[in-house]
Formats: C-alpha cells, structure tokens, sequence
C-alpha cells in the first residue's frame, strides 16, 4: 500500500519542476556526437540524447528486452564501466545490491550524453534483427497457426533447433506502440531463408490478437534473434519429448532436423493436448516414425469428448514413460510447458533413474 | 487532487494498447489513488483485507495446478479449473517482477457465484490493493470475490 502513500503525498512542485526539466531538455540539450565502446573493441558513434538500449540496437547490437525499453522487464541489463550517469530510481527496482556494487544497468534506463563504455555477454554479438515477409499462414488448430515469414534483410539466418526469436509486432488498432513477444523457431536449422513460429491464441493478449485477428499474407514485420539455450546436446542419448499446445513449436525443429538425417536415436515424443480438436500436425509425426525406425510418437489426451472416438491414451503422460525408457542413464529429455507440468514430469523422469541434469526444459 | 508524475507514470503504463490489449482501467474516470481508496473502503467494510483475498485466491491458483487445466473440486464447495499460457507479463507500477500469462476460473456452487483471474490479478490485490478499473474486462469487484471465496 505504500504506493497509495506515495500517490497522495505528490506534489504540484515536483511536477511543474519536471515539466521545466523536460521543456528545457528538448530545447537546450544538445549533447553531440557521443562514442559507446563495447568489451572494449566495438566502438560506435551515436547522435546524443536517445536511450542506450536504443542506441545499440541501431547499431546492429541487440540487448534482451521483454518490454520494449519500458523499464518494466529488467531484462536489458548491461555493465556500465563508464559515463552512463547515476542509477535512476526507475532501475533500482530491477537491480540486487551485488548488481549495482558491480556496475548493472538497465540500458533502457541509461541516457546517453556523453561516451560511455559498457561490456556485455559475447553472444549477443551473434544477435541480429531480420525484415521478413509472411509467405504462409496455417491453421493447425482453432487456437494455433503455424506462420513462415520468409526473410529478407539479411536473408539467411543461423540457429539452433529449440531457440527462439523475438517478434516485433506492429502499431494496430489494439496496440499503440510496437511490441515485441518471443516464440520458438519451429522449422528446421538447414532452412536458413525463412523460418517457421507456431503461435497460440491467447485471450486478450496484445500480439496473439494482432497474428490471429489482423496479421496478413505479405505483411512485413521484424524479428530479433536467435536467442536461448534450450537445444539439442550433442550425444547419442535416447530421448524423451514431453510438450504440448504451442510447446510443440522448438521440439518440433528439433524432431524434424533429426528425421532429415534419418536419426537412428530411441526418441519418444508425448505431446499432450486436452481433446482431438487440440491435436495437430499428427499425420507429419506419424511420418517421422516411418523415416525414422526408433521414433514413437506418442498423443496423450486429457479430456476427450465421447464424440472424439479417442483410442489413443489417455490421462497424465508420466505414468506412461517407463514403458518407452529402456536405460535410464542414458536418457535425456527435452520438456516445454508450465511450471507444475514440467515439475510432475521431472519428478517422474528422476523417479526412473533418469539424471537430473540430463533434464533440459523451456518453462512457459 | 493534481496528479504525483508517479501516479501519472502508472496509470499511462495502464491505457489499452501499452502493456496489455485492454489496459487495466476499463472506462473508470477516476484517477489511480481514489480508485485504490474506494476499494480499500469496500473490503474493509467486509471486515478483510487485501492480503486476505489475495491469500485465497492463490490458495486456489495452486490447488487448481494439480488437475492440469482441467476442472478441480476444491473443499467440496470451489470448481476451478486454470489456462495456462505461455510468457509472462509486467506490472505496470514501478518494481521488478514478471507474473505468468494464465486465466483462473472459479465457481462457487453453493452460491453460484463465478469469477476469474490472472496471476496478474493476485500481485495486483496483495501488493498494490488495486483490483482494476470498472469496465475492466479483468476487474476483481471486490464484493463479488469476497463472496465468491469466503
Ligand atoms: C522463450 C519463450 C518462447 C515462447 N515461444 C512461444 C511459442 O513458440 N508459441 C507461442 O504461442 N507462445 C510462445 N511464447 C509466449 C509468447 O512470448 C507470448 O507471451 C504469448 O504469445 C502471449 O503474448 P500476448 O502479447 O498475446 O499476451 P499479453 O498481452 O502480453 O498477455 C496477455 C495476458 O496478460 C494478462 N492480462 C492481460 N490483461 C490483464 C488485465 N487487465 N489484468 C490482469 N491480467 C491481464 C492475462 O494473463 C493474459 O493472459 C514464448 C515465450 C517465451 C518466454
Ligand atoms: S527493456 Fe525492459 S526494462 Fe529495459
Ligand atoms: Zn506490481
């Protein structure tokens, strides 16, 4: 409640205080040509007075950011080595006290007005944001479209089966400003001029609305990316798919990239889904049972209807897997769903005598 | 009253199309704090507090995880049944922390009293006492919960 405090202790100083600051900003300010240095080897000239987080990204430099430089995600944290100016109390929200001991900044936060050095992880040099087209729209489900975009500038793109992009979507009727989502790349690595993302509907959500409800063949939209660590580790383990809805999306890339090279692997993939209306892209997955000799595929529903003449499984998936582990330690599993899905199927997986640490997952 | 910039930051977070489709003002013409205020008034009266409501309704947000998005009967009395979506979405006041995209659906049957949330909703009411403007489409009527939960 203390917000409520704060509220009603305001002040008609401070806030004409802060209109003059801000008149006399866009008036008087002039702070030149300003140089960012990076890990101290990128350098880049940038005309004063935006925001860092900006700035970067009109350099071809792309920080993480979940909330497009609102200040409200906390994501676009860098270290700040050198004249980014005092932490503003709209970062310190965001940032721990060994954070702020260690120089972590919110690069939305920081105004560049004069040089500033910053060091930031290595792979986000590997980050680009790509113009694409939308060349192909599915309907895999009432709630799930599957959508190519097809790049164009630059037009090949390098990533691993299971990351994921950010999609910038545009001002529409029902968003004011350009905002950005994640989601995973459903096709495979080898197709480098286009990729696929399997979206979900959610309701009332801000991007979901526009790709289900406004977005068109030929639309030109942005993506950043790739971005995550949840992939394929290179061994020659069995593996265990547990992910359902729009979860299907990265193990999808991931299943698709193995059948193009005819994998020899013991895979087995749970999708769940709550009734028939909810099962998709079954007949390419039975495919891949067929290219692939040790591939199962494995539908389990929640909730069918009577109508859904359902003869496949049915219930919770955990119960099921230790009919399809054969060497528990040399199992791995790639899981993508909420939290209390994929905790009850870790669990599971342990209880078998699968390694915890041989359990990889991308939580919703 | 003239508005603090703070509260002004906070309810331009809060317009449809910023961090939400909706926003979370619906078409309420009063500002942020007399909102906070008259609803504070209203639970205070019931004789419970925010926490109260907040406590229970995560009670419930939890329990209903066990079924996997299918209905659960809760104490004999609560269906609730939870979606969960995948991401998560920002609060729009000023502080850290990210809260699951997921929508909570609880009827109570002995009373027939129906009401949804977000997790979004829970921080809303434990940590800022704001259960959205009226007209919100995810607007917590505190009355309405309180007799939905207790
Ligand atoms: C790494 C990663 C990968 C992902 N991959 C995929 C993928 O492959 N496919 C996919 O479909 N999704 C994926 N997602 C999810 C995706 O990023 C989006 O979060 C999702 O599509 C919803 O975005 P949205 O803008 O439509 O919803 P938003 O508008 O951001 O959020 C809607 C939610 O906000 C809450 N809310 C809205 N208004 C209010 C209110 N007034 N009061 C209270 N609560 C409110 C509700 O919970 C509602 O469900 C991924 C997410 C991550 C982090
Ligand atoms: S981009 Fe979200 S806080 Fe900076
Ligand atoms: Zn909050």
């Amino acid at each position: 409640m203390e917000i409520l405090y704060n509220i009603l202790t305001a002040t008609i100083i401070s806030g004409s205080l802060s209109i003059i600051l801000v008149i006399a900003e866009y008036f008087f300010a002039n702070y030149g040509d300003c140089k960012i240095t990076v890990n101290n080897k990128k350098e880049i000239v940038v005309k004063g007075g935006g925001n860092l987080l900006n700035a970067l990204a009109e350099n071809k430099i792309f920080i993480p950011s979940a909330c497009g430089g609102r200040g409200s995600c906390g994501f676009c944290k860098v270290k700040a080595l050198d004249g980014a100016g005092p932490v503003l109390p709209t970062e310190k929200p965001y940032l721990s006290a060994s954070e702020l001991k260690d120089s972590i900044r919110l690069s939305c936060q920081i105004k560049v007005r004069q040089d500033i050095k910053i060091h930031i992880p290595e792979e986000l040099f590997n980050i680009k944001k790509f113009k694409a087209k939308i060349v192909e729209i599915i309907d895999y489900t009432y709630d799930i479209k599957g959508i190519t975009f097809q790049l164009l500038e630059p037009n090949t793109v390098d990533f691993k089966a299971g990351q994921y992009m950010q999609l910038e979507t545009p001002k529409y009727e029902k968003s004011k400003q350009v905002i950005s989502r994640a989601y995973s790349i459903s096709s495979i690595p080898d197709i480098k001029d286009s990729i696929q993302l399997i979206i979900r509907r959610v309701p009332d959500g801000i991007c979901t609305t526009w790709v289900h409800d406004y977005m068109k063949l030929g639309d030109i939209v942005n993506l950043v990316g790739p971005f995550g660590d949840f992939y394929i580790r290179d061994t020659e383990a069995d593996i265990i798919y547990v992910a359902g809805g729009s979860g299907k999306a990265p193990i999808k890339s991931m299943i698709e990239h193995f059948a193009k090279y005819q994998s020899t692997r013991k895979m087995t993939y749970f999708f769940g889904a709550r009734t028939t209306k909810d099962l998709y892209l079954t007949e390419e997955f039975q495919e891949y049972e067929k290219t692939m000799p040790d591939f199962t595929y494995v539908p389990v529903l929640s909730a069918p209807s009577p109508d859904d003449g359902w003869t496949g499984k049915t219930g919770f998936i955990p119960p099921y897997f230790k009919d399809y582990i054969r060497d528990p330690l040399n199992t791995e599993a790639y899981l993508c769903g909420s939290p209390g899905m994929i905790a009850a199927v870790e669990k599971e997986l342990i209880n078998l005598g699968v390694a915890k640490d041989k359990i990889y997952f991308d939580s919703f | 009253m003239k508005l603090s910039p703070e509260e002004k930051r906070i309810m331009d977070k809060m317009q449809p199309g910023i961090l939400t489709v909706d926003g979370f003002l619906g078409n309420d013409t009063r500002n942020l704090h007399e909102i906070l205020q008259e609803d504070a008034e209203t639970i205070e009266a019931y004789g419970y507090t925010a926490e109260d409501i907040g406590k229970r309704m995560r009670y419930f947000t939890e329990r209903s995880k066990e079924a996997y998005e299918e209905p659960i009967l809760i104490d004999q009395k609560y269906l609730v049944q939870q979606d969960i979506w995948r991401g998560k979405v920002v609060c729009p006041f000023p502080h850290k922390g990210l809260y699951t995209k997921a929508d909570i659906h609880l009827k109570n049957i002995e009373n027939n009293i129906e009401i949804s949330w977000t997790p979004l909703n829970i921080h809303f009411i434990e940590e800022h006492g704001f259960f959205e403007g009226k007209g919100s489409k995810h607007r917590i009527d505190p009355e309405t919960i309180i007799k939905a939960l207790f």
